[in-house]
């Protein structure tokens, strides 16, 4: 009895030896912020020292009234949604036929496009903030090439209108202006008169010099206006992360459909059954509590995007492209205001809860059928 | 020996046409990896005006100077020795306390079990940067408030102390509490899985928990080890937005607010952003080619339900 009872306090002392030290580091981490964060954001604390500097006190709601009423909260929440709705509709379905093409055998090179389409996981994301930027950025990769594009597509025109040498004729200049970029013809106040001036610049002979000042002229040309609108400055960063994590849920998916036994699709393969009926009785059904869980894995991600966003555009132009986490960044660090920072924060905790125990619901009502 | 569907022809069309598509738009994804970093490797050897010239074509004359450039504005050879501490001291130190916990949550009866290994499973799925404005309040104060008591008794002022604020002990101490749920949930679902007679008889021959973890558990435990030590060093040696708001001393940054600082008013000089792009890149790319194998795997295996 006695022997029992000191077997049983040891077994007390070795548990919680062992395990206080991650419950501790844990609390100081994440508990225990979010508890200051609560407190923070009902009071008008507003840096120096916590206890014993300034007085402050608590207030109440009021942060959260103002964030209510505060169009930049709500804008960075919608983004926020934005990247929510790629991540579950896009990257985990993207995902998922990938995986299931491969797992099929109705793409060929599975290993090799599992290499490929995962690397973008394991590079630093302030990288590709940075690569994609030069990438979609005025100046940048998109831009030059789609320039090339164009303006090698002119030149066929030209060449064309060109065939028989420079000859100068009104005839030529209408020509010029049918092939002409109609945004380019906007520059000029008059479009014949002033291209006929500009042609009698050149001799015949000048062909060559002719043709690729009139392509830098009237070439249809690109620019990457889109980082700068605020209607569609977003897009790019969703298409971002559309690929940079689709290659993450086609490894997961992929694993667990290696898991199914395959001489149950080859039986149902003999009786006749098609890929269809193999995709929807056999591997959906037995992966639907994978596909949920990679649904709230990725939603839980999808609110750690500060870093490419933050790289990428910075939250800019004029703050569009936002999110929750950057906006609270800045209330922070850039307006310092503590209280405001902190309510966000919390509206971000709200928000993730919210969405987690959403698609708990939604696993229990539709999931694990089996 | 494939065997067909009622309508073989309408089925081998179907076949073709969405075979085709599926090569295209998973080439498209793969272009899209693959053509960017090989763009990167090449402009970072052009120099800056031979890139304003020519954007995608090979370097006229190869310019190795960029790294060189890079090095130095980045202060890389400063910063890459921090990563590797972060990334190391961080990942040993997840290793360690999520096995020692996960051991006695597997195989140590309590009940604080349920409330503490549940909250660390919730913690998967809580964003740690939506905590990185009070976190970095957190640790700014309780360096103050240790400051304020030692100051009381007289032993330094009050500003002067440091231990977590802007100090490497604290960056490491806030890595290990971040990448602790999903380590804790791998150990422990792992762990739970070694058969509980192998506890048992050790127990019943009169042996110490401490003496069943080290002889009988943990040279079981290498295979999750792995698989947690493989998920932590990536995620350590890229994280940003936590150390870009706790540490603002210069000689205590890490490479990726070293490769950031090529951002704004840099972004002019194109060679050196490419090359110091390479430099951070190629790291984690070297890791991910040796280790592909367990890195699959080990993201895999986080996925799976508990």
């Amino acid at each position: 009895m006695e022997l029992a009872l000191r077997r049983r306090a040891e077994e007390q002392r070795a548990y919680w030896l062992f395990v206080s030290p991650a419950v501790i580091l844990y609390a100081l981490v994440l508990a225990f912020p979010i508890v200051v964060s609560i407190l923070l954001s009902l009071s008008n604390y507003n840096g120096g020292l916590m206890f014993g500097g300034k007085p402050w006190s608590i207030v109440g709601l009021q942060q959260y009234g103002k964030l209510i009423h505060d169009p930049q909260f709500w804008l960075a929440f919608r983004n926020n949604i934005y990247i929510v709705l790629i991540s579950a509709f896009g990257q985990v379905p993207l995902g998922f036929v990938f995986a299931y093409l491969i797992y099929r055998k109705i793409v060929k090179g599975g290993e090799f496009w599992q290499a490929i389409l995962y690397a973008p996981n394991i590079i630093s994301v302030v990288v590709l903030g940075l690569l994609w930027k030069m990438i979609v950025n005025s100046n940048g990769l998109l831009e030059d090439v789609l320039n090339r594009l164009y303006a090698h597509g002119f030149l066929g025109s030209l060449n064309h209108v060109f065939a028989n040498g420079f000859v100068m004729s009104d005839d030529l200049v209408r020509q010029l202006i049918k092939i002409a970029d109609p945004g380019a013809l906007a520059t000029f106040s008059d479009p014949f008169t002033d291209l006929k001036d500009f042609l009698a610049g050149y001799t015949p002979d000048q062909l060559s010099v002719l043709k690729s000042d009139l392509t830098n002229l009237l070439a249809r040309r690109w620019s990457p206006e889109f980082m700068a609108r605020p209607g569609v400055a977003m897009l790019p960063i969703l298409f971002v992360f559309l690929w940079c994590w689709t290659g993450l849920y086609l490894i997961m998916f992929l694993a667990n459909m290696q898991k199914i036994d395959k001489e149950i699709i080859e039986a149902a393969r003999i009786d006749g059954a098609g890929e269809g009926q193999v995709l929807s009785r056999i591997v959906l059904p037995s992966l639907s509590g994978v596909i949920a869980n990679a649904v709230i894995l990725c939603i839980a991600g999808s609110l750690n995007s500060f870093t490419l966003i933050w790289a990428m555009t910075g939250g800019g132009p004029m703050n569009v492209t936002e999110v929750l986490s950057i906006y609270m960044y800045r209330t922070a660090v850039v307006s310092v205001n503590y209280p405001l920072s902190n309510a966000i924060a919390m509206s971000i905790v709200a928000f993730s809860l919210v969405l987690i125990a959403l698609t708990k619901l939604v696993e229990k009502r539709w999931g694990g059928r089996e | 020996m494939k065997y067909q569907v009622r309508s073989p022809l309408a089925s081998r069309f179907l076949g073709t046409t969405g075979r085709t598509v599926a090569y295209v738009v998973m080439g498209l994804f793969a272009a899209m990896t693959i053509y960017p970093i090989l763009w990167l490797l090449l402009n970072s050897f052009k120099s800056t005006p031979d890139f304003r010239l020519d954007k995608i074509g090979l370097p006229p004359k190869w310019f190795p100077v960029n790294y060189a450039g890079a090095w130095t504005v980045g202060e890389f050879g400063k910063f890459i020795p921090n990563s590797l501490l972060y990334t190391a001291a961080g990942t040993l130190g997840v290793l360690f306390f999520a096995i020692i916990a996960g051991f006695a949550f597997a195989k140590i009866r309590s009940r604080a079990t349920p409330v503490l290994y549940g909250s660390f499973v919730m913690g998967i799925l809580l964003s740690i940067q939506s905590v990185m404005v009070p976190l970095f309040i957190e640790v700014n104060q309780l360096d103050l408030l240790l400051g304020a008591l030692f100051q009381s008794l007289g032993i330094m002022k009050a500003t002067s102390f440091h231990l977590f604020y802007n100090t490497r002990l604290g960056m490491i101490l806030i890595y290990i509490g971040s990448g602790l749920p999903i380590a804790i949930y791998l150990s422990t679902e792992y762990i739970r899985g070694i058969p509980g007679a192998l506890v048992e008889a050790a127990r019943i021959d009169g042996a110490s928990f401490f003496a069943i973890f080290r002889s009988v558990i943990l040279p079981l435990t290498a295979p999750i080890a792995t698989t947690i030590a493989i998920l932590q060093v990536p995620a350590i040696w890229n994280e940003f937005a936590l150390i870009n708001i706790i540490i603002s001393k210069n000689e205590l940054k890490s490479l990726p607010l070293g490769i950031m600082r090529f951002d704004g008013t840099r972004m002019t000089d194109y060679g050196k952003i490419f090359a110091a792009l390479v430099v951070g890149m190629m790291p984690m790319l070297a890791f991910y080619v040796v280790f592909r194998k367990q890195i699959t795997k080990g993201v895999a295996g986080g996925a799976l339900k508990g």
